[in-house]
């Protein structure tokens, strides 16, 4: 019966139990690996700088600039000379054109006297011919006439006095051209002056390069000469010396055998001396390429030490500013919160501008990641790791430097 | 959510004590269950063995027969155990005493005294689940506790208060109540449902030990006119 089996032990509970457990930790296990899918929460920011200018970059730029403004100052200077020319010509074209112009008022006065004195020749023949014609005002056609003569002396006399002015302007006139003339042949006399001076002076110097030249040939053709005369004596002294050894033989058979011995020894001796004149000679000219090799080697090494502490300065600079950016990235990196349902490859690029202590100026977009809340993100993240005061750490060479600066975002699991 | 962040990773990395919080309420969610599932089994078995006692006593069976089913070294559990001790004493009682009340009097005293057998036999352990269901939140949110005061330590060591330094600790902290309430609920459930059922079963013994004493009440009754007359 069933009573007879009523005690319950505790195998079965325990064994069921511990499948519970198992079960619901076999669940919580299976089930957070699925929900593995969703894009990490953490990442890490890839700050890096994209602007940045290598300093022999800038030197090269900061020339470049230099060099503009000097063309752009020798522009301004030319164009300056070419308005003063100008202005030169022009005054000079006024003045041709006030002297056309007196010299045409000159001519209408002149004509103007003219026919005045034709007008009143004429008039005074009719008048004489009227008072012929009419006795009876004869007095006063007399009158008339010596005041018409009177008149016309005036006239006369203003007339000439009309023309001792002109003519006084014209010998003024005349006197200042005699004046430009005489000056512009003085400059044409010291010009060619100057020409003659300059040809004589090329041709002293073409004669000091003739002379100079023949010097040399001179001298050439004279140690030409003593060479051969050398080499004559000697070929004589040697084409009597064998034709003496000749006769020695000749003669001394038997003190051949010596003889070559010595002279043998003595063409050892000269092959000796030879050979030590060749090794000097080698020894000479080695020093001579030392010296060469060490004075190019110590510009080099001028050169190199520049160099180097040219790398040595931009290297400091640079690790100053690397310290600026990891701080800046981890500054950033820390106040990203990075929205979910992000791609692994999105990246954007924000692009930084500081102000001389760090402070925030702008922050903008460079380049999309095509997820506008991923872009958001970030934007959120350089706003809220603004300031970067670590800016003012920086030397002030490098600061301007890093004012401006491109991060980029990347998502990316961290651990 | 990563690696980093699921449930076992956490566990793995939390701190010493949060660790050992963690380890006592796993234990005591698996003996809370452990509880559960032998006193469930516990209380069916009574429930069935009562109802084939009752039926099987209700059906007119004579109660020497009945009594002499069961050997008597066996033990017996619910109805049937307080049906033998009433009947064993009134049997041994009958001979030796002519009073009815006296007799009745007896019985009574031993059939409360199964009563009390069985309901001690049933109300076994559920203490312990009572005990987990109220002091397991406690002793989660303990462990909680512990676990944020760590994640501010650690705060105070960092740089920048973020959510990332903050969260891992957080979560593990957190992971210690879940598991407080992991272990209460199913006991503060099944402690009341099994207490609730142990009281249904001994009331109904209850009632099975009155009915009993009626039934022995009226047989000395019977008794005590066929001496008186």
């Amino acid at each position: 019966m069933a009573r007879h089996q009523r005690r319950v032990g505790y195998g079965l509970p325990l064994l069921l139990a511990i499948a519970l457990h198992l079960g619901i930790l076999v669940i919580s296990v299976i089930r957070f690996p699925a929900a593995e899918q969703e894009p990490p929460n953490r990442s890490i920011v890839q700050a890096t700088l994209v602007s940045t200018e290598t300093a022999t970059d800038r030197a090269q730029r900061a020339e470049e600039a230099k060099s503009a403004a000097q063309a752009a100052k020798q522009a301004e200077e030319e164009a300056a000379r070419q308005q003063a020319e100008e202005e030169a010509r022009q005054a000079e074209r006024e003045r041709q054109a006030q002297q056309a112009e007196k010299q045409a008022a000159e001519a209408e006065a002149r004509e103007a006297a003219r026919q005045v004195a034709e007008q009143a020749s004429e008039e005074a023949e009719r008048r004489a011919a009227e008072a012929e014609r009419e006795a009876e005002r004869q007095r006063q056609a007399e009158e008339e006439a010596r005041r018409q003569r009177e008149a016309e002396e005036q006239r006369q006399r203003e007339a000439e006095e009309q023309r001792q002015r002109e003519a006084e302007v014209q010998r003024q006139r005349e006197a200042e051209e005699q004046r430009q003339r005489e000056a512009e042949e003085q400059r044409q006399r010291e010009a060619e002056e100057q020409r003659q001076r300059e040809a004589e002076e090329q041709r002293q110097r073409e004669a000091e390069e003739q002379r100079q030249r023949e010097a040399e040939e001179q001298r050439q053709r004279e140690a030409e000469e003593q060479r051969q005369r050398e080499a004559e004596e000697q070929r004589q002294r040697e084409a009597e010396a064998e034709r003496q050894r000749q006769a020695e033989e000749q003669r001394q058979r038997e003190a051949e055998a010596e003889r070559q011995r010595q002279a043998e020894e003595q063409r050892r001796r000269e092959a000796e001396a030879e050979r030590q004149r060749q090794a000097e000679e080698q020894r000479r000219r080695e020093e001579a390429a030392s010296r060469a090799a060490e004075a190019a080697q110590q510009g080099l090494d001028q050169a190199i030490a520049g160099e180097s502490e040219s790398v040595a300065n931009s290297a400091q600079a640079e690790e100053a500013a690397n310290g600026f950016i990891n701080l800046v990235r981890q500054a950033v990196e820390q106040a990203w919160a990075i929205p979910p349902n992000v791609t692994g490859n999105a990246t954007a690029e924000i692009r930084v501008r500081l102000g001389p202590s760090g402070e925030l100026f702008a922050a903008s977009i460079g380049r999309s990641s095509g997820d506008s809340a991923f872009d958001r993100s970030a934007l959120q993240a350089v706003r809220a790791a603004a300031p970067f005061a670590e800016l003012r750490e920086l030397p002030s060479s490098v600061q301007r430097q890093y004012r401006e600066f491109n991060l980029r975002f990347k998502p990316g699991d961290i651990r | 959510m990563n690696d980093a962040m699921s449930i076992p990773h956490l566990i793995i990395n939390a701190s010493g004590v949060v660790q050992a919080v963690m380890l006592l309420l796993l234990l005591g969610s698996l003996l809370s269950w452990v509880v559960i599932f032998q006193r469930t089994f516990v209380m069916r078995r009574a429930r069935n063995a009562h109802r084939r006692f009752e039926d099987r006593f209700w059906s007119g069976v004579d109660l020497n027969e009945l009594y002499r089913e069961t050997p008597s070294e066996q033990e017996t559990l619910g109805a049937e155990h307080i049906f033998r001790a009433g009947f064993r004493e009134f049997n041994r009682l009958l001979p030796k005493t002519r009073s009815p009340q006296a007799i009745l009097d007896g019985v009574q005293r031993s059939m409360r005294v199964a009563w009390s057998r069985e309901e001690d036999r049933l109300n076994l352990h559920l203490v312990f689940l009572a005990t987990v269901a109220s002091s397991s939140p406690y002793i989660g949110l303990f462990g909680t506790v512990w676990g944020i005061m760590g994640s501010f330590q650690s705060l105070s060591m960092a740089q920048q208060a973020t959510l990332a330094t903050v969260a891992p600790w957080i979560a593990e902290a957190l992971i210690a109540t879940a598991m407080g309430l992991f272990a209460a609920i199913p006991a503060v459930i099944f402690y009341n449902r099994l207490s609730a059922e142990s009281s249904r079963l001994l009331g109904k013994y209850e009632d099975f030990a009155e009915e009993f004493h009626s039934i022995l009440h009226r047989n000395l009754q019977g008794r005590g006119d066929a001496a008186a007359g």
